[in-house]
């Protein structure tokens, strides 16, 4: 008798998850932070049971990457290509083009940029320009075959464009071996481009390819929410049929988002050879496929968050390497902070997009 | 007047000859010697990486220093940097590269940090505080050619590549030399996997070796899968990097080692005693300068054919042996190096023929 009067109400408390149309930003904004907070405080559970004193990780570690000029220009070095295949992915998943093949855009767009330079084509002060350009035919290029065998014959585009990259990767293998290794050493990387065909740095140490990439997140932000395309793409996402029976030309705007975030990948490429190797390389696209992906997912697709989900994965990049400097840890322990800090931001979302809310018993 | 102007050039001369040894001047170290390595790969990666951190612990003991180090930092700048800059602000002034890839960051930290001295494992730039340092892998493979062909019974000798270039290439015409001393008719079957890490590929290499008849599987690729498939198969191999019999006792007859502690310990003390003057282009170690040696002998080679592999050996430590001295032609009859010749180094590098009984894809 007593037992029922004290489980009674626990029996009839129920609560029902529902689904929320809206949050305001500065909410959402707090819940992202919360959630990161949170992974902090795991990851350096996870540190000091490792054996890291507890004292030190805040002062070193936290403040250390954030505000000292060096580390800061680190993140920065590092963002600008993560940036792109960030804005990559939100483009193509924006169009439900699940582009799995942005490491293999990266590579032909640096593969282009570096033709130029091999071939010596045009005048000094306008190869940069045509480098940037080749780079961004290049990587739109390598999207072209994907997405027409979707949008013609079906063919599913994880599969394509998965395999493309395999193709490209050994492309490049072929090159780096071959026919464009450096003469001078025969070494597998291409010869050093010129001081003219880097990215140059700015007044103040920062490379030209930040400005550029903040440039371009400005441009997709446009594209993606002004523009008449932006409209079509909000369609199609939501639902292609309707969007079809509404009159939305649903393959053209594939084909445009797609075709931009192959471009963009391309950029990517360029960005790594020509503002970090001054070469290319026979490894340097390792990572940013998946990391584009990432970063893509953790921003919902927007340009702005995945800007600043780049910058956040390049800090966790250079932190966790700072982590191993001090402390001599694996860098499988770096890998598993990586992994606790994105699961955090990432189920935030579930926060932001839901509420709990109880409801009363049916009695 | 043409006495002054003589006396003007010798002037001149003299000057400019101050001036270069003003150059000339090493580096010293500001401070007690902070040592730190940068790998690669995790540390027990079985073979290259934990052959260096195996080296860094002998290092540490032989030394009295304790060396710090990082580990899995891939090839790209972005990654290297921070690493580094990072270690010198802590006061590591000696840093230990392990990466082809590292090169060009590596040269351009050395010009930036003219204090620091640095050092890369087979890097390719070098400068007034950067050395690059690397083994003939050839004289060691050499051996384990002499041990694969004393422990196959056809003759038939596969070799599992990473990438056909110079120093896979230098390893695998050695390879087949070493064999040739043992057994003149053995042929090596080369196939490259096109990676250096990839034990798939390896294995499917491995075996579709084996299943063409080769009885001793050797390799120029970082995993010991290649041992482990030879030893699943119930045939004889012979490893890379480290001591294979570790993962296939059953099968490893031979590897070929590295023992970076032999040169670095030298090297390392020379740059601690101050006026450090690397070698311009590079330290290309033969083995008596402790670039590689072998782990031999596994099992199936008789005492008599290891007395001969010892017996190679004791001379390339001596550096009374020379592997690419002529006379020496490749396959097509082209002579690569005449009587009383040795092959130079930037020709090693560049190695793109090979020397009879090898077969490759190419």
């Amino acid at each position: 008798m007593s037992e029922l009067a004290l489980r009674r109400p626990l029996i009839n408390r129920r609560y029902t998850l529902e689904l929320r149309q809206h949050m305001a930003w500065y909410w959402q904004a707090l819940i992202l932070g919360a959630s990161l907070v949170l992974g902090l405080l795991v990851s350096g559970a996870i540190l000091v049971a490792a054996g890291v004193p507890a004292g030190e990780l805040l002062n070193e570690f936290v403040l250390y990457t954030l505000f000292d000029a060096q580390s800061l220009k680190s993140v920065l070095f590092q963002a600008s290509p993560l940036i792109m295949v960030g804005l990559a992915g939100c483009l193509a998943f924006r169009a439900r083009f699940w582009n799995l093949g942005l490491e293999g855009q990266m590579i032909f767009g640096a593969i282009g940029a570096t033709a130029i330079t091999l071939w010596d084509i045009g005048s000094p002060s306008l190869r940069l320009p045509l480098m940037i350009l080749t780079a961004m035919a290049c990587g739109l290029l390598w999207a072209v075959a994907p997405v027409l065998l979707r949008l013609k014959l079906r063919v599913n585009e994880i599969v394509s464009t998965l395999m493309l990259n395999y193709i490209a990767v050994n492309f490049l293998l072929h090159l780096m071996y071959g026919p464009w290794k450096d003469p001078k050493d025969a070494f597998p990387y291409s010869p050093k481009y010129e001081s003219f065909e880097l990215l140059p740095d700015l007044p103040g140490g920062l490379s030209l390819s930040i400005p550029i990439a903040i440039g371009l997140a400005v441009l997709v932000l446009w594209f993606v929410s002004i523009s008449r395309a932006g409209l079509y793409l909000r369609f199609v996402d939501k639902s292609p049929d309707v969007a079809r029976s509404v009159g939305v030309p649903v393959a053209r705007t594939i084909l445009m988002a797609v075709l931009f975030s192959g471009a963009l990948a391309g950029l990517a490429g360029l960005m790594v050879a020509a503002g970090q190797e001054g070469r290319l390389t026979h490894s340097f696209y390792v990572g940013y496929g998946f990391s584009g992906i990432l970063i893509a997912f953790l921003a919902r697709n927007n340009p702005i968050a995945a800007t600043c989900a780049a910058l956040l994965i390049a800090t966790l990049f250079v932190a966790g390497r700072s982590l191993q400097v001090f402390y001599q840890i694996p860098f499988a322990m770096v890998q598993l902070i990586q992994a606790v800090l994105v699961i955090c931001v990432a189920s935030s979302d579930f926060f932001i997009r839901h509420r709990i809310r109880r409801v009363q018993g049916g009695e | 007047m043409k006495k002054m102007i003589f006396s003007a050039c010798l002037a001149l001369a003299g000057f400019f000859g101050l001036i270069s040894t003003v150059n000339a001047e090493g580096l010293t170290l500001e401070g007690p010697p902070k040592i730190a390595m940068l790998y690669i790969s995790p540390t027990n990666d079985g073979g290259w990486t934990q052959a260096f951190d195996e080296a860094r612990q002998r290092l540490e003991k032989d030394l009295g220093i304790k060396i710090q180090y990082v580990e899995s930092v891939p090839e790209s700048a972005s990654a290297i940097r921070p690493a580094v800059e990072r270690f010198i602000k802590r006061g590591a002034n000696i840093i230990i590269g392990t990466a082809f890839g590292y090169s060009d960051t590596f040269k351009a930290l050395s010009e930036e940090y003219p204090n620091v001295a640095f050092l890369n494992g087979s890097g390719t730039t070098n400068g007034p505080n950067l050395l690059s340092f690397y083994g003939r892998t050839y004289e060691s493979q050499y051996l384990c050619g002499m041990a694969a062909a004393a422990a196959s019974k056809t003759g038939k000798l596969g070799f599992v590549a990473a990438n056909p270039f110079g120093q896979v290439n230098w390893t695998i015409n050695a390879y087949a030399m070493g064999a040739h001393e043992i057994n003149p008719d053995a042929t090596v079957t080369v196939v490259y996997t096109g990676a250096w890490n990839d034990p798939t590929k390896e294995r499917s290499a491995t075996k579709a070796l084996i299943d063409q008849g080769a009885d001793v599987i050797g390799q120029h690729v970082d995993t010991p899968t290649p041992q482990l498939v030879a030893q699943e198969n119930g045939v004889y191999g012979t490893g890379h990097h480290r001591d294979f019999r570790e993962f296939a006792p059953k099968a490893t007859v031979c590897s070929s080692v590295w023992v970076w502690d032999r040169f670095l310990k030298t090297e390392l003390e020379k740059i601690i005693a101050g006026n450090w003057v690397p070698n311009p282009n590079g330290a290309l170690l033969s083995m008596q300068e402790g670039g590689t040696d072998i782990a031999c002998c596994g099992p199936n080679i008789s005492e008599e054919e290891e007395a001969k592999i010892m017996a190679a050996r004791d001379k390339l430590l001596k550096g009374e042996l020379q592997i690419y001295a002529g006379p020496l032609y490749d396959q097509d009859g082209n002579l690569r190096a005449a009587e009383g010749e040795v092959i130079p180094d930037p020709e090693l590098w560049q190695m793109d023929w090979f020397v009879d009984g090898v077969i490759t894809q190419q």
